[in-house]
């Protein structure tokens, strides 16, 4: 980490001798739109490329930016640098207020969140339009000074935007190697995962759109004076939000770099067509390269190359030998787990109609019932993937009926889901690490990472560690689950189905294994089907049947239970 | 020395057009002329007419001698209608290419980015569609359209003066604008006018550059039903009003738009009396300007060879070529490409273009206020006020 | 401020209706293609222009209907021809962005070359027709396009829920290995949906060329609205592009209607961040 970022300081120092060189000084505004483009799009894919919430509204914040600079410049006559922090606050504040509405909306994502961030482009541009702030005639900065940074004016808006491109990009390679990055490229693959194992998603989600605004609005603070002629037309048009998509996309969209790449990419590309002659064919020429290039290097630019770069790792077939681990003793007894009639619905499906159970502190608790009775909403609400209507879930002492999943999952709940759910684009040891640092372990990246390996141990896919989970089969991807569940250290472990689609062999070895989490201190819920498993494993059971829960003891009570009989298998028709 | 300087320019100009045929073959170094201009983008429809106009006027010059004896080269790069692109192009042109003169790009943004440019750099930059008088503090730039330094208030008073004259002159106005930039401070303007003139507005509306539904406003007006509208309008707008207006069949009566495409606008069926600003018209006394007839003629013919839906010369086209001449003149006269000698020389000087003779030495190097109200009659414009130019036998058209 | 007159509003409210009935129709090809096709289609926008350039070219030897008898296939192949490329590589929805993108500034370009940058309006004995419906008048062009809009789209809808074929274009869309599965050829309703797609964008382009003058930078002017239409009523959907469009455009002429015209695109957006947190499930 620390030689990127001595290599991009030095870089970064190295250009700024360039105004001193005696070149021409167009060089140097051309590289300034070139810088300027590189941090639009860097910028914008701290947001939008690593959590996949594509933006567009970078405009807004830009234009934001642009009119900030312009009024305080002008009208409160602000030097000229001073605007520049003003700009990316208030960009960045728009930023939380539209995120902070935004967000909170689990249904807007995808489509729904660029068409929130479009429109708002729109209502901000007109707003700007029809106020003070500029009011039709546009706003011109021409009484504005420029600062001498540089030894000529166009080596100083070079500088202003080297500094701020090497600042962004910093910021960007910074936060896809840190926690917040992490959780955001969780938050790309599979946000409700994520949330669940403890990622606090609508945070992190606002933390990097401020970054992401703030940047923008600097950005634009810089232009106004670049272009020292700002109106509304010019900024608030649908420019900027597609040119950071393109440039972003064409570069790639998960690397730190991608965006930068794909920005001085198009705008040279632009650049190199404004000749008189040949106006229109250059135009076509421009398309025609943006096509060939995406179609032949669908990762983007940087992609490819860095696949070419990466040596492909073939993950061995390794043996499912199970460590045994140690004993530990048993504390059973207190209540850790208390639902009390809890509901839950969906557009009318009453899933859980007042389900009231408790789980002991160290028991194997098995929830059975059949297909519909709500076993997996139960699972699900507890986690916090689902938020109860109504009824009280106590876990040692505290009401998380209706607490965020993320604070569940620090608080030591684990869950795994039925059908796998891994982030695609992560490591099998990410996926393993990141419940680690998230969840109740709490531990940092390091310490994340041994303890990936630990568990990755435990459930025999050591070997795949820099597999990726599409490589893995049915039965890996399921120890996966397990071993992320496992790796946040949890207090409860909650198991959906855990077993389903594994062969005879594979489900012994997933028993004795899950009997070993528990002699490991934990206390485990775990919903199945393969009856020969629940017997062998669980302390108590509990039948839901229709919502509600109809039978719970041990094993042979239970099962007797001729209202259990009935809800598995139907009435006797004698 | 200011008469006879102006009768030296005025007749090196005649003579030089008119004596195409005996002039001499330029030769030397070229002399660079560099300038940018929309050639794709939003902005091209206008952007290409200047291209022509460009063209047109060097391949002449060249063919009457150069400038100094020397054969002109005219640069041009496509800014794609980006006032940043603009600005860094010119910066290319002075740093790079190294050119001898500048002259304008089209439209406002682009013309303020570069006057940034050639301030910077002390060169003389002569543009022809710059539309806020009061935005230009550049002491080197010269405007070829001659809006006058306060046009809200002098072209404004000039339309009213034409309106006034008529037997049934309107009392009633509505103002409706598009907020473009420097579209909007000349309809802000007219409501000032308007106003100490007598005029009772009944109605005023802005709307947002880039409006695709202009039923309600259309129907605002019909409701209104005053006078005389004032539309604020650039490029298609009016003829979108004008539609909307007819599709609730609604016939203004005295209805002037401010920059309107003149192709569209003079061809619909629906602009009947529709009134407009202009500085210059293919009719007589303007095709009587020194240069313009043999203008109008070539420009009329590669309009047509470049595929362009209307032909004929307007405001936009006579503005560039304006330019041309002022640059010529100046460097005629000074015998210089020094930027600071063509600059003194245009503060104090008056130069002979196709729309008249032009100074330079008011507000913002602003001179006279040169704009004319213009009129579709018989599909085709025709300028009515002020008399002294109208075209012959025409007269300002009443409801 | 006085209160506008009720015929003023319910004028004003048709005018809204019309131009929403635009943005649906232009919105239709582009639902489809984003939410069954998983592509977002920029070029949609530069296919409908250059429709409507041909449109413009072909009236003058014959009606501007007629054209889209030579319109329709045409666009139709192109469509197809498209999407061959799309299917070979295997394009992701975000990096079909991109290709389109490079595609709609091709055509802008052939567009220009052709045509030049200048204004082309189409002139037709449809221009001017209008007739009048109680004290509302109601022009010819702008109902044909909302006739069209509405046919096309209830079309589409009873297409995609009632036949074989749509369910087979849903089941492609949801999950296509699966849907393979079922014995449907995956290639083959892609092209064709596409085919469709474009076809679509051309009938938009005639509906573009009776009512509006043409300019090739105009095809920029309308993605943002239209993305917004087709983001609001649902991807995937006929119904709701049109009903989200027609939403937009009451809003917005509404509020011309009443207060100062620019404040419209306030008004419409604003409403539209509002509607998309509040309701539930998209608008069909």
């Amino acid at each position: 980490m620390r030689r990127t970022v001595t290599a991009i300081l030095l870089a970064g120092g190295a250009l700024a001798l360039l105004p001193w060189l005696g070149l021409p000084l167009f060089y140097e505004s051309f590289l300034y739109l070139v810088l300027h483009w590189i941090v639009l799009a860097t910028s914008w894919n701290i947001l939008s490329g690593y959590s996949g919430y594509f933006s567009f509204g970078h405009g807004a914040f830009f234009g934001a930016g642009m009119y900030t600079t312009a009024v305080l410049g002008t009208r409160l006559e602000w030097p000229f640098l001073a605007t520049l922090p003003a700009a990316a606050l208030i960009a960045a504040a728009m930023g939380v207020v539209l995120g902070a509405v935004v967000f909170r909306v689990k249904r807007v994502r995808g489509e729904l969140f660029a068409l929130a961030t479009l429109a708002f482009t729109f209502v901000v541009g007109t707003i700007i339009l029809n106020t003070p702030i500029d009011g039709g005639p546009g706003v011109s900065l021409a009484s504005v000074g420029i600062p001498k940074l540089g030894p000529s004016v166009p080596g100083t808006f070079y500088l202003l935007a080297l500094v701020l491109a090497i600042v962004t990009m910093l910021a960007a390679y910074l936060i896809a190697r840190s926690k917040l990055g992490t959780g955001l490229f969780a938050i790309h693959d599979d946000e409700d995962a994520a949330e669940v194992m403890g990622v606090p998603t609508f945070r992190y989600k606002l933390g990097a759109f401020a970054i992401s605004c703030a940047f923008a609005g600097a950005a634009g603070g810089i232009h106004a004076m670049f272009v020292s002629y700002v109106t509304v037309g010019e900024t608030f048009s649908i420019t900027v939000p597609l040119s950071v998509v393109l440039m972003s996309v064409l570069g790639g969209t998960r690397h730190w770099a991608g965006p930068a790449v794909g920005a001085a990419a198009i705008t040279a590309l632009l650049y190199a067509f404004t000749t008189g002659d040949h106006a229109l064919l250059g135009k076509a020429v421009f398309g025609a390269v943006l096509i060939v290039v995406i179609l032949f290097m669908p990762e983007g630019v940087l992609g490819w190359a860095v696949g070419r770069l990466r040596r492909r790792v073939q993950p061995t077939v390794a043996s499912a030998e199970v460590p045994r681990p140690t004993r530990a003793t048993r504390d059973m007894g207190s209540e850790l787990l208390v639902a009390r009639d809890v509901r839950k619905s969906f557009r009318g499906v009453q899933a859980l109609d007042g389900v009231g159970l408790a789980v002991r502190e160290g028991e194997i608790l098995a929830l059975l019932g059949p297909n519909g009775s709500g076993k997996s909403t139960f699972i699900n609400v507890v986690s916090g993937h689902y938020r109860a209507d109504s009824g009280s879930i106590r876990f040692a002492g505290d009401d998380i009926a209706r607490t965020d999943a993320h604070r569940i999952a620090r608080m030591g709940i684990a869950r795994t889901y039925q059908i796998p759910r891994p982030f695609a684009h992560l490591s099998v040891l990410a996926n393993v690490a990141l419940p680690a640092m998230f969840g109740a372990a709490a531990l940092d990246a390091r310490g994340a990472r041994h303890e990936a390996h630990r568990w990755l141990e435990f459930t025999g896919l050591a070997a795949y560690a820099h597999a990726m989970p599409a490589d893995l089969n049915l039965h890996q991807r399921k120890f996966l689950e397990l071993a992320r569940a496992l790796a946040s250290r949890p207090r409860l472990l909650l198991l959906d189905e855990v077993l389903s689609g594994l062969t005879p062999g594979e489900i012994n070895g997933a028993v004795d294994l899950i009997r070993a989490i528990r002699d490991q201190g934990a206390t485990i819920v775990f919903v199945e089907h393969v009856m020969r498993a629940v017997l062998a494993l669980s302390d108590r059971l509990v039948v839901l049947d229709h919502g509600v829960v109809i039978a719970e003891g041990a094993a042979s009570t239970v099962l007797s239970n001729p209202d259990v009989v009935t809800a598995f298998l139907g009435t006797a028709h004698a | 020395m200011d008469i006879v300087r102006r009768a030296i320019v005025g007749a090196i100009v005649v003579a030089g057009l008119a004596g195409a045929a005996l002039a001499q073959q330029p030769s030397g170094t070229p002399i660079k002329v560099g300038s940018t201009l929309a050639l794709t983008g939003p902005l091209a429809s206008t952007g290409i007419v200047h291209q022509l106009v460009g063209e047109i006027y060097v391949a002449d010059l060249n063919k009457r001698g150069g400038l100094l004896g020397r054969p002109v080269e005219w640069i041009v790069k496509d800014d794609q209608s980006k006032p940043d692109l603009a600005r860094t192009l010119y910066e290319q042109l002075i740093t790079v290419d190294k050119v001898d003169l500048l002259m304008g790009p089209y439209a406002t943004g682009a013309i303020l980015s570069a006057m940034a440019v050639a301030q910077r750099y002390n060169k003389l930059l002569i543009h022809h569609t710059f539309g806020i008088p009061n935005l230009a503090k550049y002491e080197g730039q010269f405007p070829a359209w001659s809006l006058g330094a306060d046009p809200a208030n002098t072209f404004n008073n000039t339309l009213h003066d034409a309106l006034a004259a008529q037997p049934n002159a309107p009392k009633t106005i509505a103002v409706v604008t598009s907020k473009f930039p420097s579209i909007h401070f000349m309809a802000l303007g007219e409501r000032e006018v308007a106003k100490k003139r007598g005029m009772n507005e009944v109605l005023f509306l802005e709307w947002e550059f880039g409006n695709r539904d202009f039923g309600p406003i259309a129907a605002r007006i019909k409701d209104a039903n005053p006078d005389f509208i004032y539309v604020g309008a650039i490029g298609l707008e009016g003829n979108q009003l004008l539609d909307a207006l007819k599709k609730i069949d609604y016939t203004p009566k005295y209805h002037f738009y401010m920059y309107p495409a003149p192709g569209p606008m003079v061809t619909s069926a629906d602009a009947k009396n529709a009134l407009a600003a202009t500085m210059f018209e293919e009719h007589v006394p303007f095709v009587n300007n020194p240069g313009a007839g043999a203008f109008v003629k070539a420009f009329n013919e590669r309009a047509a060879k470049a595929g362009l839906p209307y032909t004929g010369v307007e405001t936009q086209a006579a503005a560039s070529f304006t330019a041309w001449q002022m640059l010529e003149a100046a460097v005629t006269a000074t015998k210089s490409l020094d930027d600071k000698v063509l600059i003194d020389w245009l503060k104090k000087n008056r130069v002979d273009t196709i729309q008249g003779k032009l100074r330079f030495d008011g507000p913002s190097n602003y001179g006279d206020d040169l704009m004319r109200v213009k009129q579709v009659q018989n599909g085709k414009w025709v300028v009515v006020w002020p008399k002294s130019v109208a075209a012959p036998g025409a007269s300002l058209q009443g409801p | 401020m006085t209160l506008p007159s009720a015929t003023l509003l319910a004028q004003s409210v048709l005018s809204g209706i019309f131009i929403g009935a635009l943005y649906g129709l232009l919105g239709l090809g582009l639902s489809l293609s984003w939410g069954l096709l998983r592509q977002i289609n920029l070029a949609h926008f530069a296919l409908a222009f250059l429709a409507a350039y041909l449109c413009y070219q072909l009236s003058h030897v014959m009606d501007p209907l007629a054209t889209l008898l030579v319109i329709v296939p045409l666009f139709a192949l192109i469509g197809v021809a498209i999407q061959w490329v799309f299917a070979r590589f295997r394009v992701s929805p975000f990096n079909s962005l991109l290709v389109t993108f490079g595609l709609t500034v091709i055509v802008e370009a052939i567009i220009q070359g052709i045509w030049t940058a200048d204004f082309r309006k189409l002139e037709s004995s449809y221009g001017a027709a209008k007739f009048k419906v109680g004290a509302l008048y109601v022009p010819v062009p702008e109902l044909m396009t909302l006739v069209v809009a509405v046919v096309l789209a209830l079309a589409v809808h009873v297409v995609l829920r009632h036949t074989d074929l749509g369910r087979a274009l849903r089941a492609t869309a949801e999950d296509g290995p699966i849907a393979a599965a079922f014995g449907i050829n995956e290639r083959a309703v892609a092209m064709g949906l596409a085919g469709v797609c474009a076809a679509l964008a051309g009938v938009a382009g005639v509906c573009l060329a009776l009512s509006y003058t043409l300019t090739p930078s105009q095809i920029y002017a309308w993605i943002g609205v239209v993305f917004a239409t087709v983001m609001l009523g649902g991807l995937g959907g006929a119904i709701g592009p049109l009903v989200a469009g027609v939403v937009i455009g009451v809003s917005e002429s509404l509020t011309m209607a009443v207060t100062s015209p620019a404040w419209a695109p306030l008004v419409s957006f604003s409403l539209l961040i509002v509607v998309l947190l509040v309701k539930r499930g998209a608008v069909k």
